[in-house]
């Protein structure tokens, strides 16, 4: 059974085309990101798949039920499925239980289970203790986590969550996103989380869904749209990358600038290869690999990010090493390509 | 908080059409039943009165007091009501209309809202200030004077005509907004023609006369020497006097008799057509125009008595030594053409 | 856990419903029942003024007597509108902006004309300068008593300005004027334009201080054709002019609306605001509002007070108590009428306007144009054949509502749209139905606006001298009513007492409407 399916979706707002015969599905317990640039269509698909706008085409389901049709649509309050806005929302005039509260319906829940599944979700993003705080007493963070407490009280189908973590600063936001996902994982709640933030989406799902101009332009575990991308453009969406041209021969060999051969054979083919900068090995001069000038050197801690100038070549090649570095700016090295070689021919 | 809203929401939206509801049924109930009630008691009378409160509402206490008959009475402008009146037609909850002027009592009449009273009502008062068709009469009189400051004016106009002389130039006041003021215009009309009225008018003007809103304005002024003569009823040198605390500069002087400016209008009563207590209303008629009440009238609010042997105001002539002119009231309400002409000079 | 939410969603049929179709039509229908209950006093006019037949009411329309009087009144509303934009937006931003220890103490005084009546105003000021006389006299009481709609509504926009475009607009070098000309004043544009709607129809429909001060508006005219000729077609027929006058000031105060995105607004954020320490321009602010306060409330107080304590006539204490309850019960009943009759429209503007909610709202803003008297009539005509209900508090109260019903719409319309969209959204997707949404989240957290905007209503309606005398329970008075009957008769002394009761009674909720709104302010924080 799928958790999601949604199928050849579409919305237009009026004559504007922002979502367009878009298909993906969700196994229950799964966790996927939507990333793109702003405008993609993401927070769109993320607010059909919730019930607030409805689309021009297709169908979405969760679980066994039809909740999204072009023409009728089960409305938000029915489609049971959890959302967490950007800088969660929560309302003012309630305190922190009444707002995880707030989606126990009355009829169906005792006064006592009320008050256990509150606290059990207080304890649960540990801000046991905080109940009859307001809002406006919580820090950026801590708006976040009852927000998801509020999502999850209410046993939702799955969670959509709109970037939440984008107003956060760096730090509490790895932090905050590490709870959530464990968080989501220890429920086995299907979960959507949208974001621009590369690295988040790729640590965070099990599946990463890349959109462009309302289309999805590549699906696939974190590892296959990071090390496969299907263009030069997707890869440089995953990840930092560099696109370097290339020739293709005829006997498959590829020649790049940083290539281990040569092969002076016709080339067939020419197109582009895209590398990761971690991909690049950096040896003393004189080694294996070709040689380069070393013109910039930004030093993280972790790792570092070289700039590098090869000989008669104007681009410039970025590489990231970890680990003690025995080079200065202005040294000649050799550097060399220890990945794979991923080719795309010229359109 | 929510929960309070919504059920504040449904209660008052109950109370609304449960009251829609209770008012149409009580309205069905009432029209059947009112026209058999007139042979039962009458316990309570409602009047619109014209008349302020602060002068008529000891008499309407005692009138409560000897019938064991309550009023529910209505205070108001006497225009305004009328036209209430008009407006409610056959549905009024009045049963007495009493107005400070003849013009509002013929506005009514005039729609037929009225009923005839019957030869024994106000037995006493003179026919000149009753209604033709007896549809409303005359309870006080107010005297057209011109008050003035005796401490300034020392010549005494002995006609309106002389108003227009140099001597008063920029010592007299007016109130051309004011109903009496427009009352006596339109006498002046009805009496000696437009081209006359205007001609006086455009003459008072040119001797630049002084506009007041009121005629408590024009006494005060008069009081405070701003102006030395001014045209008004002759019972405001008692109510700024009254209201002020002390005795003012200003006394009630009035024309030659016959003189258009010594005009007597009526405030007056009729009992509505609509009403099914015409008895009550006739006895409170008879109650306001007795000796004994019209005597107060006199002492109290300084109104004249239309009773041809009563006392006059402390001070002042009796009522047939004025030298009124004689004007029927009836046309009074005929206000339209003294505001078009007033207009037309520029007075209002 | 408990797992009902999932059992009962199984159980639950596939129940297929259409996006926004059944609360919509009902908050269409309820609209449709509000703008019916509008069109009362449209009916009576129109009905009143046809008696007359064509040639006559154009006779009427087209004398010179009447272009004459429509001049004067197009003159005295350009007037105070302009006046009061230009005095009531300098005011306002200099409230907001300049660093005052209790800024909103200052605020106060500015507000409290508010609570005086025109009608007390002029007497006031004609018992100061007896001569007082003509439309510049009447412009400059009418500015008095209608700036604190401008100052409110200006305030309140101001408030909610983000501070961080100020601070990007000063690091682009741009001067202070520069500032409050290109980033200021566009935002506050709807607000000035809605303070210009309120002033500018307090004008076309004051009887008060005009007839007063000698100048004939189309509501005088109105007035005086039924004290001339007991002439109710040709006054309606006059209140068609006013009607058409209105209709020509709103299209006009439309296009001085920014059409805004007013949601945009309230999600910015107001981490701090701004003020300036400037001496000089403190002293000038301090300046201009010890003025208007001086000429808009304590001088009226004070003329109000000598006559209270040179009345020579004992003060009848238990009546005056009386006449305050009565007084403050049927105002707050039809504050409250008017909110229940405001919260259907308010709710269709602030989610979805379209063509017929805004249409209904014109239509209701042309309705406060028209003078007391006319929508009192109009309830004459309609209540005389309601049986008991007819003069009764319930219907005064629902008159009330009716009068005052755009002020009550304004408010309503603004808190809502102030509640931002992605809480209704949140609350959906809780589960809550539209109208659970809106019970338990949209009016909870609107409600200290919508409260304030209750309570101009209120004050308003305390004030209110022409349709309580005609509708109000034979035999009850309330302190507008009274301060008339004693100012009739030239009584000021004895009217003193209630006028400064109601002065003071209105200071109260005049104070609620100055102090600073700490609860929509938390909805900005939260957002």
């Amino acid at each position: 059974m799928r958790a999601l399916e949604v199928s050849h979706l579409s919305v237009n707002f009026g004559e504007r085309n922002v979502l367009s015969d878009l298909s993906f599905s969700l196994a229950p317990g799964e966790i996927a990101s939507l990333l793109g640039p702003s405008g993609c269509g993401k927070t769109t698909l993320l607010r059909a798949i919730a019930g607030l706008l409805q689309p021009s085409a297709g169908t979405i389901r969760l679980g066994t039920q039809l909740v999204g049709l072009s023409s009728v649509v089960l409305p938000a309050h029915k489609r049971q499925t959890g959302y967490v806005p950007q800088q969660g929302a929560l309302f003012p005039h309630l305190n922190v239980a009444r707002n995880i509260a707030f989606g126990l319906d009355k009829k169906t829940f005792s006064k006592q289970e009320i008050s256990e599944i509150t606290q059990e979700m207080l304890a649960l993003i540990g801000m046991s203790g905080y109940e009859s705080q307001m809002p406006t007493e919580l820090s950026g963070g801590q708006q976040t986590r009852v927000a998801l407490a509020r999502a999850l009280a209410v046993k939702p189908k799955m969670i959509l969550l709109d970037e939440p973590f984008s107003a956060l600063d760096a730090e509490l936001r790895n932090e905050l996103r590490t709870d959530v996902v464990a968080l989501l994982r220890a429920q086995g709640t299907t979960a959507i989380l949208v974001t621009h933030d590369r690295e988040e989406a790729l640590v965070s799902s099990d599946k990463v869904v890349l959109m462009r101009d309302g289309k999805i332009a590549q699906m696939g575990t974190p590892e296959e749209v990071y090390e496969s991308p299907i263009s030069p453009s997707i890869a440089v969406s995953t990840g930092d990358a560099l696109v370097l041209d290339a020739q293709k021969f005829s006997n498959g060999s590829i020649s790049y600038a940083i290539s281990p051969s040569n092969a002076g054979q016709t080339p067939s083919e020419s197109g582009f290869v895209v590398i990761r900068p971690e991909e690049i090995s950096i040896k003393k001069a004189g080694t294996t690999g070709v040689a380069a000038t070393l013109i910039q050197l930004d030093y993280y801690g972790h790792d570092a990010m070289l700039v590098l100038k090869i000989a008669n070549d104007e681009k410039l090649i970025r590489a990231r090493i970890s680990g003690a570095i025995d080079f200065k700016v202005g040294d000649i090295v050799s550097i060399e390509h220890q990945g794979p070689v991923r080719f795309f021919a010229k359109m | 908080m929510h929960l309070q809203i919504k059920k504040q929401g449904r209660a008052g939206l109950i109370a609304i059409v449960t009251a829609l509801v209770a008012g149409l049924a009580a309205t069905t109930l009432t029209s059947c039943s009112s026209s058999s009630d007139q042979a039962s008691e009458v316990t309570e009378l409602t009047i619109y009165s014209g008349r302020s409160e602060e002068f008529i509402a000891p008499f309407f206490a005692q009138w409560e007091a000897e019938s064991g008959i309550k009023l529910n009475i209505r205070y108001g402008d006497s225009a305004e009501l009328a036209a209430q009146i008009l407006e409610e037609g056959s549905n009024s909850p009045a049963d007495l209309f009493l107005s400070q002027d003849a013009g509002s009592l013929g506005a009514v009449a005039m729609a037929e809202l009225f009923t005839s009273l019957p030869e024994g009502v106000a037995s006493d008062i003179p026919a000149e200030y009753i209604d033709s068709d007896r549809r409303w009469v005359g309870i006080t009189g107010r005297a057209r004077v011109f008050a003035y400051n005796p401490n300034s004016l020392k010549v005494l106009p002995t006609s309106i005509t002389d108003l227009t002389q140099s001597v008063y130039k920029g010592k007299l006041g007016i109130a051309p907004t004011n109903a009496s003021f427009q009352a006596f215009v339109t006498a002046l009309i009805e009496n000696k023609g437009e081209t006359f009225a205007q001609k006086w008018l455009e003459d008072l003007k040119a001797n630049d006369v002084k506009i007041y809103p009121k005629n408590g304005a024009i006494v005060e002024a008069i009081d405070k020497n701003e102006i030395s003569i001014g045209l008004v009823n002759h019972y405001y040198t008692w109510e700024i006097s009254e209201a002020l605390g002390r005795p003012i500069n200003a006394k009630n002087g009035f024309f030659a008799p016959g003189d258009l400016g010594n005009l007597i209008n009526v405030s007056g009563a009729g009992v509505l057509a609509s009403s099914k207590k015409y008895a009550a209303s006739q006895d409170l008629i008879n109650f306001l125009t007795s000796t004994s009440t019209q005597a107060e009238f006199v002492t109290k609010t300084h109104e004249y008595s239309l009773i041809s042997s009563a006392a006059a105001p402390e001070d002042l002539p009796q009522l047939l030594e004025i030298g009124a002119p004689s004007i029927d009231l009836d046309v009074l309400k005929n206000i339209k053409a003294t505001q078009d002409l007033l207009v037309k000079v520029g007075l209002l | 856990m408990p797992l009902k939410t999932a059992d009962r969603a199984s159980a639950a049929p596939l129940h297929i419903v259409k996006g926004r179709g059944s609360s919509l039509s009902a908050l269409n229908a309820a609209v449709g029942v509000v703008l019916a209950i509008t069109l009362i006093p449209f009916i009576y006019i129109a009905f009143r003024a046809f008696e007359k037949p064509l040639p006559e009411i154009l006779d009427l329309l087209l004398r010179a007597k009447t272009l004459q009087v429509l001049a004067t009144t197009t003159a005295l509303l350009l007037i105070v509108v302009a006046v009061n934009i230009f005095i009531g937006t300098l005011m306002a931003a200099g409230l907001h902006f300049i660093r005052l220890p209790k800024a909103h103490l200052f605020i106060l005084p500015t507000i409290l004309p508010l609570a005086i009546p025109s009608y007390v105003f002029t007497y006031t000021w004609l018992a100061l300068i007896p001569s007082l006389s003509g439309l510049f006299a009447a412009a400059f009481i009418l500015i008095l008593t209608t700036m604190p709609y401008m100052l409110l509504a200006i305030l309140v926009s101001l408030r909610r300005i983000d501070s961080s475009l100020i601070e990007v607009a000063r690091t682009l070098g741009l001067s202070r004027f520069k500032i409050f000309i290109r980033v200021i004043l566009p935002q506050i544009r709807s607000s000035i334009s809605a303070g210009a709607l309120l002033s500018g129809l307090y004008v076309l429909s004051d009887f008060g201080a005009v007839s007063l001060l000698n100048v004939e508006t189309l509501t005088v005219s109105i007035q005086n054709m039924f004290k001339a000729s007991y002439d109710r077609s040709a006054a309606s027929v006059i209140s068609i002019l006013l009607i058409l006058a209105s209709v020509v000031f709103i299209a006009f105060n439309e296009r001085l609306k920014d059409s805004d995105n007013k949601e945009n607004i309230s999600k910015r954020l107001m981490a701090k605001n701004i003020r300036i320490n400037n001496p000089g321009l403190k002293t000038s602010l301090l300046f201009s509002v010890a003025l208007y306060t001086t000429l808009a409330v304590v001088l009226p107080i004070y003329v109000l007070i000598s006559r209270f304590i040179g009345n020579p006539n004992p003060i009848d204490f238990a009546q005056l108590f009386e006449t305050a309850v009565s007084t403050i019960s049927v105002a707050a009943l039809g504050a409250f009428i008017a909110l229940l009759m405001s919260a259907p429209l308010g709710l269709l503007l602030s989610t979805r306007a379209g063509k017929y909610s805004r249409l209904a709202e014109r239509i209701i803003l042309v309705g406060h144009a028209l003078p007391g008297v006319i929508i009192g009539l109009g309830l004459v005509s309609l209540g005389s054949k309601l049986g008991p209900l007819y003069q009764s508090t319930l219907l005064l109260a629902f008159a009330y509502a009716l009068l005052f019903l755009a002020k009550a719409v304004a408010s309503m319309t603004s808190a809502l749209q102030l509640v931002p969209s992605t809480l209704k959204e949140v609350a959906a997707t809780l589960g809550k139905s539209k109208s659970k949404v809106t019970t338990s989240v949209v009016f909870p957290i609107a409600l200290p606006s919508i409260g304030l905007g209750t309570l101009l209503v209120f004050l308003t309606a305390m004030k209110e001298l022409p349709a309580t005398l005609m509708l109000r329970p034979t035999g009850m008075d309330t302190l507008a009513t009274q301060i008339w009957s004693y100012a009739s008769i030239n009584r000021f002394n004895d009217a003193a007492p209630y006028a400064l009761l109601l002065v003071l009674i209105a200071a109260i909720p005049t104070f609620l409407l100055s102090a600073p709104r700490n609860p929509s302010e938390k909805v900005e924080i939260s957002q």
